[in-house]
């Protein structure tokens, strides 16, 4: 059993189920916002996966995906 | 009788204990007596002066074809290694089914930068399984190799195609759990994976297709085979991703009772919080429990190119990626075409290349005009009234491409804030990869250049803590139960070594690979002598016919 540390608080993350998308990703992790919001903001959140990658979009399953913006 | 008696030494034994006067005696492969030992020998080596450690351990190579030709993996073994890991970041060439291997060996050509004819004129591929590899390089090893098993190559066994498209069924992990306990079995030391790594066609790997699940599935056979070790190269360029990556690595390793490991982990003084907030964490996760080991290299990021062919240099620029990929026939044509190159040079942005290409200077030693060499080309760009990518380009041309560049530090370069870093109780020194990315830059002499920068320039360790840090630490973390110190009993990997001179040669470029192939090496420097499993190995400047290295796990 591990030692009783706490842990300083980091940016929450998730990993994609098989077959989701953005759309569905955002409705998992943002369901109090509209659609188009919810998937912005996701997006927004992770540029590693939404921006920079080839392609843009490619959900991968041992993708780290962020559900929080950068603490400040 | 001993075989060998190395005398009148310096012993810095790799436990951290301070340096004393002695001998080493050897026997049968193993060290027989340390210290006030006399006696005949059949060889004996006057280390009188110098330093007598065990050999140095290198935990993150990719010597994997290399090793198929050269069993002491050069020149690896002359700057003290005695014991390598190859295998790491999910790719090894085993297990690989016969129809697989253009595919493994694509990928490879894209970590690796091996020319083609690596992998068609220099061995024959008689195995598809781990135990074959491991036969087929076993035949005249001189360094010892402690190999990983590669999980993209696993998941392309078990899933084909599909390995680099989805997720794996119940079915396929149970097969994928199978497969990696008959290469543990074979010799592996475990398994490595890859969260960043692309294939020649810009495809993610197939360990990158993985859900958790299946890590997670992997890492309990890990756990079974007694604490195996898992590696893996995180996205090393973004902190809150390597942080993600530490946590995740942590619970594998209190799940199942594994060490883990993640490199690269370079320091940045463009972004100086990062490296100090990943080593924050694993000292958090370390202290829940969790082995979550970063390693870190000892050398500054530095990077040569030509344009004769493709360039990490380049990575982020995929017009020029995709022009230099092509035929020679087909780049020269798109060199010479102003449309392309005016695009090219646009992409460079409004200064024309010069934040990014204005500080690269001419390396020399190739078809470089003598009036350019060690010059910039920002200032040579001036003098030729063009912007700097333009004149790169003109400048390669005019001179049949064979005009290298080199790009200089280009981070992890402050020896002031990485000395500390690499003195960490909780930092592994490792990262090298070794016989990876091999014309862009040498990824030899690294232990070298952490004694004579970060020992006897900078003062971050002592001789013996540096000497520590590469012989038992990393034996300990790996689980090498026989390597890493000079002790009785122990395998006798030593290596002899002047520590006021012990360094890192001059970068230069050879062309030594199958089918003339290039590559830049770097020399020893101050190495007298690195024996392995007893026998000399390399001694004088030369290599001897010593074929004693071994599978180690």
């Amino acid at each position: 059993m591990a030692p009783a540390v706490r842990l300083s608080r980091q940016r929450r993350f998730i990993t994609p189920e098989p077959g989701e998308t953005l759309e569905t990703l955002a409705a998992r992790v943002l369901p109090d916002l509209s659609a188009n919001e919810a998937a912005e903001k996701l997006a927004s959140w992770n540029l590693h996966i939404f921006l920079l990658r080839k392609p843009a979009g490619l959900l991968l399953g041992s993708d780290v995906v962020f559900i929080e913006p950068p603490l400040g | 009788m001993f075989d060998v008696l190395i005398t009148g030494g310096r012993i810095v034994d790799g436990t951290g204990a301070t340096a004393r006067h002695g001998n080493v005696a050897i026997r049968g492969g193993r060290i027989a007596a340390v210290g006030d030992v006399t006696g005949e020998a059949a060889r004996t080596i006057d280390a009188a002066g110098k330093v007598v450690a065990p050999g140095f351990i290198d935990p993150h190579t990719h010597f994997d074809v290399q090793l198929l030709w050269d069993g002491a993996a050069r020149p690896a073994l002359e700057h003290g290694l005695t014991t390598i890991v190859p295998g790491n970041c999910s790719l090894s060439l085993a297990p690989l089914k016969a129809a697989d291997r253009s595919r493994v060996v694509g990928m490879f050509q894209q970590i690796e930068e091996m020319p083609p004819e690596a992998f068609t004129e220099a061995f024959e591929w008689c195995w598809e399984d781990f135990a074959g590899y491991r036969e087929a390089v076993a035949r005249h090893l001189s360094i010892n190799v402690a190999p990983l098993v590669g999980h993209s190559v696993i998941r392309l066994w078990v899933m084909g195609e599909a390995a680099q498209q989805r997720a794996a069924t119940s079915d396929e992990i149970a097969a994928m759990q199978d497969l990696l306990r008959a290469c543990l079995d074979a010799g592996a030391v475990g398994l490595s994976t890859s969260f960043v790594d692309i294939d020649e066609n810009g495809r993610p790997v197939p360990s990158r297709f993985a859900q958790f699940a299946e890590l997670d599935a992997l890492c309990a056979v890990l756990g079974e085979w007694g604490g195996r070790m898992l590696q893996c190269v995180p996205e090393f360029y973004a902190v809150d991703l390597t942080i993600a990556r530490i946590d995740q690595l942590a619970e594998l390793s209190l799940r199942h009772g594994i060490p883990t490991t993640f490199s690269p982990l370079f320091d940045s003084t463009q972004a100086p919080d990062n490296a100090p907030r990943a080593i924050a964490r694993v000292e958090e996760q370390f202290a829940r429990g969790a082995r979550v080991w970063p390693q870190m290299q000892t050398r500054p990021i530095d990077i040569s190119f030509s344009l004769l062919r493709p360039s990490l240099f380049f990575a982020r620029l995929p017009r020029w990626v995709r022009v230099l990929r092509q035929p020679l026939e087909a780049r020269l044509a798109s060199l010479t075409d102003p449309e392309t190159v005016e695009r090219m040079v646009a992409d460079l942005g409004p200064d024309g290349g010069e934040r990014m290409m204005g500080g690269l200077v001419v390396r020399g030693g190739d078809a470089a005009p003598q009036a350019y060499v060690g010059r910039t080309l920002s200032e040579i760009a001036r003098e030729r009234s063009q912007l700097p990518a333009r004149a790169l380009i003109d400048i390669s041309l005019e001179n049949g491409l064979d005009v290298a560049f080199l790009s200089a530090a280009q981070g992890h370069e402050s020896t002031e804030r990485i000395g500390p870093m690499l003195a960490h109780p909780l930092m592994h020194i490792g990262a090298s990869d070794g016989g990876a990315h091999i014309a862009s830059f040498a990824t030899y002499g690294d232990t070298g250049y952490l004694f004579s920068e970060f020992v006897r320039k900078a003062g971050a360790l002592t001789l013996e803590q540096a000497v520590r840090k590469i012989t038992s630490e990393t034996a300990d973390i790996w689980g090498l139960k026989d390597r890493g110190r000079l002790q009785p009993g122990k395998a006798a990997d030593v290596v002899v070594f002047d520590d006021r001179t012990i360094g890192r040669g001059e970068e230069r470029a050879v062309f030594d690979l199958p089918g003339e192939g290039m590559r830049y090496v770097r020399d020893a420097v101050g190495i007298d002598a690195v024996l392995v499993n007893g026998e000399v190995a390399w001694a004088g400047g030369r290599y001897a016919d010593a074929r004693s290295g071994v599978f180690c796990n």
